[in-house]
């Protein structure tokens, strides 16, 4: 009875919180909720790149997350589509702690090459592709300031500013938030001149696990024409990763998690 | 006489004519405000031609834009601009072009220093806002209907925004903008200096290899920006010290400035020559009330002309910015005829309309076809494959058409209303004779040169001819639209000193393709893969080798028996089995590998690790391992594990599946993953390189291998090591994943300006240090040579593209054009005189001046070295029209003082008296007139004005000598009806 009296009790504590939930508030639970699901996650991605004339490339990749402490994560990609790519790797390790930079790897399998990437610019393209580094692995909640300018029935509209402008190529964006399940669904970023050149969009989403998850993504850039579609498959949470398989030992040799 | 209707209508009702003159006048003249303006040299080609089709569909193809090249040049600091100032001023200006943004009030805005800055870009000068104004010519026009810029900021070329890969510390690779921020020390600078320099595709393009001079490439959405980008480049770096120097050049400026000052000379030069021409007749005539009615005929015509190709939707394009001049001379023409006569006849009448009658009788029928082989010189123009170039010379002839018209109408309308009787009979007999005392004087001199030296002329004529035919044959057909200005205006001095530091601002776009795109059929595939396999594990692996070829076989037998096999499904059956295979070969080692692998290294011992993999696989394999490890047992942590896993992958990298990604890697391999494909190129890029036009070309294979050194570097390596590595990966997947880090870079899709998304095709940008077409001619042959020297591994589809080339074609096209429109008017215009003069020979009589002229004119185009050009093309249907007018004139008059006078010989005295006289006049007024031209800052302009000088005055001297010394040679068979005197004598 006790217990049943306390969970209520946080029930109703946290939704009155919700209703009163701060702009850094729902970031922050947002953040949880699309890049932190479970202790650790694994994906197959397909990933279509597609060019204004509607022509696409295609990628296939797994993609390995952990989280580790501090809020910070590793994460593993590996490719195995083109077969010109297959095999190559990259990898991740996310600092999200201050001053501190991401330490990112790749090998090369037909150069028989591993190289470190030095820490730079997070908002390049990811492989070729309309998303990039940060869509990934996720913005930094300390790099932008953000108020809350809508909340309609079902979403929570924040519009987040950069703390430093000049380290990005947006003025702002804007990113509606599912209010059951704290999901980002739809992100605007308007340039320097206040235009809208980029959209982000989770187009399909399910349950896996108990975690609402995101299963099709879409990112479009209206100044080039182009778009690229991630679907996601075989996703699994908690398969109980080992932190050392994100380690460069691991580029050459892929763990087992990825190959099979 | 029915001829004389018209003017006698008009006569009788001048009023009417005035009122339609009037009418016709306000109706075209309020079609200029509908004007719009194309300085485009593009347009020279039509919308649909070719070569139009695929410059567009390379720039589609490959995201390539017109550019508006700035280049900032130091000679001053010792660095060159690689000093802490100059390049904080370059990166400054490339924020605050991509910044540009419509403000508040519409005006263009850009962020500088943080703060929102509206620089003023309306020129200073009165006079020039006010022409802006008049062509609709606004500065502040840099933004799309939408609003958005005409600077495509995200791909801009310079050291702020493009990529650089490098070296960073602890062998890490960085990827990054070559100026990530403007440096604060020396040292920075000249980090950025090496940096630049060490990368092929910026050397010679972005940075002048003598470290003084930076380019940027600013392109545009449309070429038609271009002028008013350059305006908003001068007016952010206007507060610039003078150590650093700012040019901008470029096709697109120079075609849009070009477009720009052709309006402003509409505005001035043409006006100006027709005040010449006006106080050349005024001082020729005297009598400012007479002289009012040819000036008159001119605007009138020109008004009208303008408005008809406005009304009609044409654009004002280079060449029909040319109509008033060109329709100017020619109306007035027609109309000093006129009055000359007019003039000289009224003493005979002293009555307007009696001597009107009298002087339009007289030159109804030379009028008439003067006018007519004109239109018809300007109408064969329509038969050019050139769409502005038939609209000139349609509209020319409809003007000159217009001019005919009013000259019978107007003049002597206006001469009713306008010209006081008092003033003809006071004045008009004492000027004829101060004027016919000295010109008539010396024309009569001259008569009877032409009488008694009718020999020496002709042999000089015919000596004439021949040089000038030498001088044809040397002629070089070429054009520049930059070389359109004059050698020190700001576009050719920028075009000089920027050509001088880098590889060259003329941009021409080599593409190859294969000429088919290669697909493996599956048992294509099998045989490949069944060679490979043979060649990698025949002597490793016999046994497993023949268990995968007997699966390889199979397949190939399961797949040749299906119509369509579907290539995918055949890959994937056999990658499954081949993992099969693998697993039965080396899976026991790599279960050994997995399980060192995933062991934690912190304090990992020889004998942990044997500990752990006790249990895993088999014995002989341990036994093996154990064997190797000997010599490594006392290595701990990583370096074991690492140790470890060399060993083992000995023993499992022969792996059937991962071959067969391999294999079908390369059998996949989009042409341009080929090393042997890309070898190709890079022995073209070396090639290109020896060409002398030449000044850089880049290609992907640059970036490759830039990237495939930068990857592959190790400091701790030797030189030479490293260096191998500046290089072409060596087999297509290694190529495919060096080119995977070029597609991931900072500048999104930079790499695809060079190469397609499929990497079949690839694109080779060619600089070159000269937009001259021959120049370009020759780059195109020179490759041509070599290519067909050595062939490419795989048969190519080459392709041109590019404003430079682009030149070339239609360039081509208006000499072909002008030389067919030129050959079929000439051949109209003898049949019209044949008509005209009912005579064969007086018909061929009259192309000889013109003839004459045109071989004398482009002889001396010839000789003097001047480049055929498009405004010399033109000129060549002017000198057709012109010259034989005053053939017509002088031959119709002859005939007539003939029979007049009975001979030839007595004849001759009074053609050189008014009718000479009226030639001469016409032939000063026009050349003297169209001397401003001289003066325009654009070589165009200047070259008209000095042709039409030189054609009136050769045509003059031809008629004049060359046709009275041929009719004195050929008297005999020119006047057979008429008994002369002279032939008299002869036969006597």
């Amino acid at each position: 009875m006790k217990t049943l009296l306390t969970a209520l009790t946080a029930v109703a504590l946290t939704t009155g919180a919700y209703a009163e939930m701060t702009a850094d508030q729902i970031a922050e639970k947002a953040n949880q909720v699309a890049y932190y699901a479970g202790k650790d996650g694994r994906a197959e991605v397909e990933m279509k790149i597609i060019d204004k004339s509607g022509s696409d490339r295609t990628r296939e990749f797994t993609l390995l997350r952990m989280n580790t402490d501090g809020g910070n994560q590793k994460f593993y990609v590996y490719f195995k589509k083109p077969a010109d790519i297959y095999k190559q790797v990259f990898m991740v390790w996310k600092e999200v702690g201050e001053g501190k930079d991401d330490s990112r790897w790749m090998w090369l399998p037909a150069l028989n090459l591993s190289k470190q990437i030095a820490p730079g610019d997070k908002r390049t393209s990811f492989v070729g592709s309309d998303f990039v580094y940060e869509d990934v692995s996720g913005r930094n909640l300390k790099e932008d300031t953000r108020e809350l300018i809508e909340t309609t029935d079902t979403q929570y509209i924040l519009k987040n500013t950069p703390v430093d402008p000049g380290s990005v190529e947006f003025s702002y964006y804007t990113v509606k938030i599912d209010k059951d399940t704290f999901l980002p669904r739809y992100a605007e970023y308007y340039d320097k001149n206040g235009k809208l050149y980029r959209t982000v969009e989770a187009t399909k989403v399910d349950t896996v696990q108990g975690f609402p998850t995101v299963t099709e993504s879409v990112v479009t850039d209206l100044n080039t024409g182009g778009s690229t579609v991630n679907t996601f498959s075989n996703i699994k949470y908690d398969i109980g990763l080992k932190e050392n398989i994100f380690t460069e030992r691991f580029l050459r040799r892929p763990p087992r998690e990825v190959t099979r | 006489m029915k001829r004389l209707k018209m003017t006698t209508f008009s006569v009788r009702f001048p009023w009417m004519i005035m009122a339609a003159a009037i009418a016709i006048t306000l109706f075209f003249g309020a079609q200029f405000p509908k004007v719009s303006f194309d300085n485009d040299p593009e347009n020279m080609l039509a919308e649909d031609e070719y070569i139009r089709v695929f410059h567009n569909q390379v720039k589609d193809q490959y995201n390539l834009y017109d550019f508006v090249i700035v280049g900032i040049v130091n000679d001053q600091h010792e660095d060159g601009v690689f000093n802490v100032e100059t390049l904080g001023k370059i990166d400054a200006l490339t924020r605050e072009l991509i910044s540009l943004h419509q403000n508040a009030d519409g005006k263009p805005e850009v962020i500088r220093n943080g703060q929102p800055y509206a620089p003023e870009l309306a020129s200073e000068s009165g006079w020039e806002r006010g022409l802006a104004k008049v062509f609709g010519n606004d500065v502040n026009r840099l933004f799309a209907e939408d609003g958005s810029s005409a600077i495509i900021a995200p791909e801009i070329i310079s050291p702020s925004v493009v990529d650089n890969i490098k070296q960073a510390d602890h062998g890490q690779l960085a990827i990054e903008y070559l100026m990530e921020e403007a440096p604060t020390t020396r040292e920075e600078a000249l980090v950025i200096k090496t940096d630049a320099m060490n990368n092929p595709l910026y050397k010679g393009t972005l940075v002048s290899e003598d470290g003084k001079a930076i380019a940027l490439y600013i392109p545009i959405i449309e070429k038609t920006y271009s002028y008013n980008v350059a305006n908003l480049i001068e007016n952010l770096t206007a507060d610039w010290d003078d150590a650093d120097e700012v040019f901008i050049t470029g096709q697109p400026v120079a075609q849009d400035t070009f477009g720009v000052e052709m309006l402003v000379q509409m505005a001035t030069s043409a006006p100006l020559a027709g005040l010449a021409i006006f106080l050349l007749l005024l001082f020729f005539f005297r009598r400012l009330s007479l002289i009012i009615a040819p000036m008159l005929v001119a605007i009138v015509s020109v008004v009208s002309t303008m408005g008809l190709l406005i009304g009609l939707g044409y654009d004002v394009h280079i060449m029909s910015s040319m109509i008033a001049i060109f329709l100017m001379p020619i109306s007035v023409a027609d109309s000093v005829h006129i009055l000359s006569e007019f003039f000289d006849s009224y003493h005979k009448f002293r009555d307007k309309a009696e001597t009107i009658k009298h002087v339009v009788s007289h030159l109804f029928r030379p009028m008439l076809y003067t006018s007519l082989t004109t239109i018809a010189g300007f109408a064969s123009l329509a038969t050019t494959p050139i769409p502005p170039v038939r609209v000139f010379g349609l509209h020319v002839a409809f003007g000159v058409g217009l001019a005919w018209l009013l000259t019978m109408t107007f003049v002597p309308a206006y001469i009713m209303i306008f010209v006081r009787t008092k003033m003809l009979d006071n004045l008009q007999p004492a000027a004829d004779k101060e004027q016919h005392g000295l010109l008539g004087r010396t024309l009569g001199n001259l008569g009877r040169v032409s009488y008694n030296h009718w020999k020496l002329i002709l042999t000089l004529t015919v000596i004439t001819i021949v040089v000038s035919a030498i001088g044809i044959s040397t002629i070089k057909v070429n054009d520049n639209p930059v070389k359109w200005f004059t050698q020190n205006h700001r576009i050719r001095v920028a075009d000089r000193v920027l050509n001088d530091h880098f590889g060259g601002t003329y941009t021409a776009y080599l593409t190859l393709k294969p000429e088919q795109i290669q697909t493996l059929t599956c048992a294509e595939r099998i045989d490949f893969m069944r060679t490979a396999a043979v060649e990698k594990f025949g002597e490793t692996l016999p046994e497993a080798s023949a268990a995968f070829l007997a699966i390889l076989d199979d397949t190939n037998a399961k797949f040749q028996s299906l119509e369509h096999a579907d290539i995918e499904r055949c890959f994937v059956d056999l990658v499954e089995t081949a993992r099969g295979l693998d697993e039965q070969i080396s899976g026991v080692w790599n279960d050994l590998g997995d399980e060192i692998n995933y062991l934690d290294p912190d304090g990992l011992t020889y004998d942990k690790m044997m500990t752990s993999i006790s249990a895993i696989g088999n014995e002989e394999t341990r036994d093996l391992f154990v064997e190797r490890m000997t010599d490594f047992q006392t290595l701990e942590g990583a370096d074991l594990q690492n140790q470890a896993l060399d060993i083992i992958d000995e023993y499992a990298a022969l792996s059937f599946a991962d071959f067969l990604f391999e294999a079908q890697a390369e059998a996949n391999a989009p042409a341009f993953k080929r090393p042997e494909m890309l070898a190709y190129v890079d022995r073209l890029q070396a090639f290109l390189a020896e060409v002398p036009t030449i000044g850089k070309s880049s290609s992907a294979l640059d970036a490759l291998k830039k990237a495939n050194f930068e990857l592959n570097y190790d400091s701790e390596e030797s030189a030479n090591r490293n260096d191998a590595f500046y290089s072409i990966p060596p087999t297509p997947s290694a190529v495919a994943q060096v080119f995977t880090q070029l597609e991931g870079m900072k500048k999104k899709d930079s790499l695809f300006h060079m190469i397609t998304k499929d990497y079949n095709e690839v694109n080779i940008w060619i600089q070159l240090k000269s937009g001259d077409n021959t120049d370009m001619v020759e780059v195109v042959e020179d490759i041509e040579n070599w290519m067909a020297e050595n062939p490419a591994p795989v048969e190519l589809n080459v392709g041109w593209a590019g404003l430079t080339y682009l030149n070339v074609v239609w360039q081509d096209k208006m000499v072909a054009g002008m030389m067919n429109a030129l050959l079929s008017s000439f051949v109209v215009v003898l049949i019209m005189m044949m008509v005209l003069f009912r005579s064969f020979l007086f018909g061929l009589l009259a192309m000889i001046p013109l003839t004459v002229t045109i071989t004398f004119i482009y002889g001396l185009i010839g000789w003097v070295g001047k480049d055929y050009d498009m405004p010399v093309a033109v000129l060549s249907s002017l000198t057709l029209g012109l010259s034989v007018d005053f053939a017509i004139h002088f031959l119709e008059r002859s005939r007539e003082l003939t029979k007049k006078f009975g001979s030839w010989k007595d004849a001759i005295w009074h053609m050189f008296q008014e009718p000479a006289m009226a030639i001469s006049r016409n032939a000063i007024i026009i050349s003297i007139g169209f001397t401003p031209l001289l003066f325009a800052p654009l070589v165009p302009y200047k070259t008209v004005g000095f042709f039409l000088a030189t054609i009136m005055a050769v045509s003059w001297i031809a008629t004049l000598f060359i046709l009275a010394a041929l009719i004195t040679g050929l008297q005999k068979w020119l006047f057979k009806h008429q008994d002369t005197k002279d032939s008299k004598e002869e036969q006597a």
